[in-house]
């Protein structure tokens, strides 16, 4: 396949403006301003482009949800906060071509009525920031970019704010709290943020890699975008490719193409002539499979009917080696500290589930265990939590408990008791480290 | 208005209502922890999960509007049971289940619902060692409140207020997920002139308050609905006490006054509230002093009042609508002497009502409308020294309280000319050389009405009789009255005196005294503490 987001990997020079204009740069754009918001979102709706952030929502269909009758302003900001673990897609399209992301955010914000665009980037993505920064002052230059966008009147300004480090502000509300420059809490919704966003204005969040999409959609029509893929699953796709493959990296493949395709073909299989034992389709979140469900087709639909996710497309591929108590010790590391602390059950479970999997760890792992992280999970998904934090690490954790529960047996099974609980009888008989006055 | 079921009741509620409040009204408690009526939404807790018909997952009732033909369940649905179970066993995985030494036990949201909905009965499968803040269980945060983090269950209900309500910003979480903790924003102390209601908003024993813990156990106070006698604003509140001991106040919602706040400088004259007066003292010429009986000493005092060619009064804008009607018929009215009420503007005080409008206090006194209502002669301090100036046989003081200069030195040289009469809450100068001293029972042991500064009628009532010897300053006029052969005036209770002011007076005309004031003691919103 013919490759559309990373056509300028490889390329000398690409990241500058004139190499992406002499590869047709902004045609899409000149032609979205010719077409009217209207006809822009149609054919965003016809190419049946799903959102590459990770929930998969049809991005046409989202923008429809911006009230037509509001005053204004409007907002539209680019997700460049790309923390999920094991996704690395973003970075690679603006390390190559930032003008691709430039143009797609000019697309998306003409299509809504915007007039002022964000670009949420990452706060340890400094080089990719400094890309963008570099790539809107050359667009600003030749007046891509300001009072009249291409001569045509349509008015725009895009700013790179850079995040402050938390996973949790890659989530849309949350990611809008940090702009506002409040704490990364998420929102409670409704409202949504395309009625309130930033600001208390709406708002459209989009992934680098969905407005990366436009360009082509508005240049080469819907038709050719849908042709991509599947029904209801059109499109090229980055897949990111982590973990014990032989060709790690950046992957631009169609959407359907199978699991074992990317691992097998594209990644040169797993390294030092191991077996795959398991993956993560769609970045840590998403519930891991198994070697037998490698078949699987890398596309929103297929990844749902098989009890998972495509998410943002980050595969993380473990091999033999891998002892799948360690990984959820791992994941549950990870998704505690980067709770944000507001819901009961993701705040408290999170932690909960670190202490039980280090027990395990220890060696001090219980019969009940596998049973207590199971009912955990339970609770702290599904609709338990504001924001999704909570499926993130309870249907990742429980599907590795159920799908590999005879290793946490086995572990326990060997254990010995955990010796005597070492906290001080007085709480305040302990060592005081340094905070507090 | 949207009509929906909750658990089989229907209930038809304004538009906008959330679930709580609808199942409220309903007469269900839905349980809740990061909710508080006059604070914003956040969906924090978990524990107010409903399910509603039609929809897959379980809701927060919080955060969702009554809808029309809404079917909601919460006791009845065993998914909610459940789910709520499994909240309550993550908000315990962390606490320290130290209710027998938390001074917030007997008024603990989380001990509440434990002991309602599972009968004290709790099990957890948490077997970990309890995450734990050192140097965090007992900090002063502030001048008045106590932090003990490791009982904090992460409402943000303190951080709200101080967002939202004071508008000081001052605390905040720091740190992140499990290990977050409340503090001041960059370590100031926590001196909000609001702050003891964070401790007021806290469900758990997380934030405590210096002056109160360990005074007295939650479930021994009995609670009297009372007005703050602090300045003119008039915020709603119960005195707290046991055993004719007033141990603290707390906010009484009052949506048009204070919500469900108090300031620290009215919240903590509580206080002030256990001094009833010195023992009743004549003073005879020659220094000597006695403590007659009370039939002798109101004798004496007609025949002093009678005796007094000259006579002027200094009453006070402290004192009740129905204590200072009977002062102006006794005083001014049947004695003829000449009656002032000295109003001194005090610290600018200011509160938040429940509509989120900032009201400011005009004085210091709770009823200083109460005496412009009544037309009395409303005097500042410089008019209060001209009448001072004036000669006269005898002075009566009602409260030596009244204005702060009565406790200056040109005042009491002014005060020596002549017999004084003084009716006092507490020892004062005056005290020291005033013919007659008589002992005045506080507002804890007083009724009657104020009006407030949006002139309103406010009731509050007596939470216990007054200790010997002090009276509260209603009765000793209506003693004065019979001895005096007024035997209109001389009535048996405060209601008395408001039901001849209705009749009598213009501008109290119209006004029912059991219409006065919120007094729904029973209220869901009470029993919880809320505020």
């Amino acid at each position: 396949m013919e490759p559309t987001l990373l056509k300028a990997r490889g390329l000398e020079g690409s990241r500058t403006l004139a190499s992406y204009l002499s590869r047709g740069g902004y045609e899409g754009l000149r032609r979205a301003l010719a077409l009217g918001p209207q006809e822009v979102t149609k054919s965003v709706i016809d190419s049946e482009l799903r959102g590459r952030g990770g929930a998969g929502f049809p991005t046409g269909r989202k923008w429809t949800f911006v009230p037509k009758d509001h005053p204004g302003p409007r907002y539209l900001v680019c997700n460049a906060d790309e923390s999920e673990p094991g996704t690395f897609k973003d970075r690679e399209i603006i390390e190559h071509d930032p003008h691709l992301v430039i143009e797609g955010i000019a697309i998306a914000s003409f299509a809504i009525g915007a007039h002022t665009a964000y670009i949420y980037i990452r706060g340890e993505f400094v080089r990719w920031a400094n890309l963008l920064e570099q790539a809107l002052g050359e667009a600003r230059r030749e007046k891509i970019l300001g009072a009249d966008v291409l001569g045509s009147g349509y008015s725009l300004d895009i700013w790179v704010h850079r995040g402050a480090g938390a996973y949790i502000c890659g989530e849309e509300t949350s990611l809008l709290e940090s702009l506002e420059g409040k704490r990364g809490f998420p929102r409670l919704k409704p409202p949504f943020p395309a009625v309130v966003g930033a600001f208390g204005k709406p708002t459209v969040v989009n992934n680098v890699e969905t407005l990366a999409c436009l360009p082509s959609i508005l240049t080469r029509g819907p038709a050719w975008f849908a042709s991509i893929g599947r029904p209801r699953n059109t499109g090229p796709k980055l897949f990111s490719v982590s973990g014990h493959v032989v060709r790690p990296g950046v992957y631009e493949l169609p959407l359907g193409v199978t699991f074992r395709e990317i691992i097998f073909e594209h990644c040169g299989g797993i390294r030092a002539g191991r077996k795959l034992k398991a993956f993560f389709p769609g970045g840590s979140s998403a519930p891991v499979l198994t070697a037998a469900e490698v078949d699987t087709k890398a596309d929103f639909d297929a990844c749902a009917e098989a009890g998972t996710m495509l998410g943002s497309g980050g595969v993380i591929v473990l091999d033999e080696t891998v002892d799948m108590v360690e990984a959820a010790a791992n994941l549950a590391h990870f998704y505690a500290h980067e709770s944000c602390g507001q819901c009961t059950p993701c705040r408290e479970g999170s932690d909960w589930l670190v202490d039980i999997l280090h027990r395990i760890l220890a060696g001090h792992g219980r019969a009940e265990d596998p049973d207590t992280i199971l009912r955990i999970c339970r609770f702290a998904s599904q609709g338990m939590t504001i924001c999704p934090l909570g499926d993130a690490f309870s249907l990742p954790i429980s599907s590795i408990v159920s799908k590999f529960r005879d290793e946490f047996e086995r572990r326990i099974a060997a254990a010995t008791p955990a010796p005597p609980r070492k906290h001080p009888v007085l709480p305040w008989a302990g060592p005081r480290p340094g905070f507090g006055r | 208005m949207p009509k929906l079921t909750i658990d089989g009741r229907e209930v038809e509620v304004a538009q906008g209502t959330n679930l709580i409040e609808a199942a409220r009204l309903a007469g269900i408690a839905i349980p809740y922890f990061c909710y508080h009526p006059y604070l914003s939404v956040v969906g924090q807790c978990r524990i107010c999960l409903v399910e509603i018909e039609r929809q897959p997952r379980l809701a927060i009732a919080c955060a969702t509007p009554a809808a029309d033909g809404m079917v909601v369940r919460s006791q009845t649905s065993s998914r909610v049971r459940e789910a709520r179970e499994a909240v309550m066993e993550f908000l315990l995985a962390n606490h320290p289940l130290d209710c027998p030494v938390c001074d917030q036990a007997g008024e603990c949201l989380l001990q509440d619902h434990s002991m309602d909905e599972q009968g004290g009965q709790f099990s957890t499968h948490m077997v970990e060692t309890r995450r734990t803040f050192p140097g965090l269980e007992r900090r002063l945060l502030g001048p008045h409140v106590v932090q003990n983090q490791n009982r904090c269950i992460h409402c943000s209900r303190c951080i709200r207020f101080t967002q939202e309500i004071s508008e000081t910003s001052q605390l905040t979480y720091v740190s992140r997920g499990n290990h977050a903790y409340i503090d001041t924003f960059d370590g100031r102390p926590f001196d909000d002139p609001f702050s003891a209601c964070a401790a007021d908003v806290c469900p758990v024993g997380a934030l405590t308050l210096r002056e109160f813990r360990f005074r007295k156990r939650a479930w021994k106070l009995r609670s009297t609905p009372s007005i703050c006698p602090g300045c003119s604003i008039g915020c709603n509140l119960w005195i707290d006490h046991h055993e004719r001991i007033v141990y603290r106040f707390t906010p009484r919602e009052n949506p048009k006054i204070n919500a469900t706040w108090l300031c620290d400088y009215g919240r903590f004259l509580a206080e002030s509230l256990n001094a009833h007066g010195p023992a009743p003292t004549f003073r005879d010429e020659d220094g000597s002093s006695s403590s007659p009986p009370l039939e002798e000493t109101v004798r004496a005092l007609a025949l002093e009042l009678k005796a007094a060619r000259t006579l002027r009064v200094v009453a006070s804008a402290n004192l009740s609508n129905e204590e200072l009607f009977l002062a102006r018929e006794i005083f001014a009215g049947y004695l003829h002497g000449e009656l002032v009420t000295p109003v001194w503007p005090g610290e600018p005080r200011r509160m938040k009502n429940g509509h989120g409008v900032w009201l400011a206090s005009s004085d210091a006194h709770p009823n200083a409308n109460g005496a412009r209502r009544l037309g009395l002669d409303i005097v500042d301090e410089s008019g209060l020294a001209r009448f001072l100036y004036g000669a006269a046989d005898l002075t009566v003081l009602l409260d030596p309280l009244a204005h702060p200069y009565l406790a200056g030195e040109e005042a009491l040289q002014l005060l020596r000319v002549g017999h004084t009469l003084v009716f006092s809450q507490r020892q004062h100068a005056v005290c020291e050389f005033a013919r007659w001293t008589m002992g005045v029972a506080s507002l804890a042991c007083n009724e009657g009405t104020f009006t407030s500064g949006a002139d309103q009628v406010q009731r509050f009532q007596a939470a216990f009789a007054p200790p010997r010897g002090a009276l509260p300053l209603w009765q000793w006029f209506t003693l004065l009255a019979r001895e005096l052969g007024l035997a209109r005036l001389a009535v048996a209770t405060p209601r008395d005196v408001f039901q001849l002011m209705v009749s009598q007076e213009r501008s109290f005309a119209g006004l029912a005294w059991e219409e006065l004031g919120g007094f729904d003691t029973d209220s869901y919103r009470e029993h919880q503490h809320v505020g």
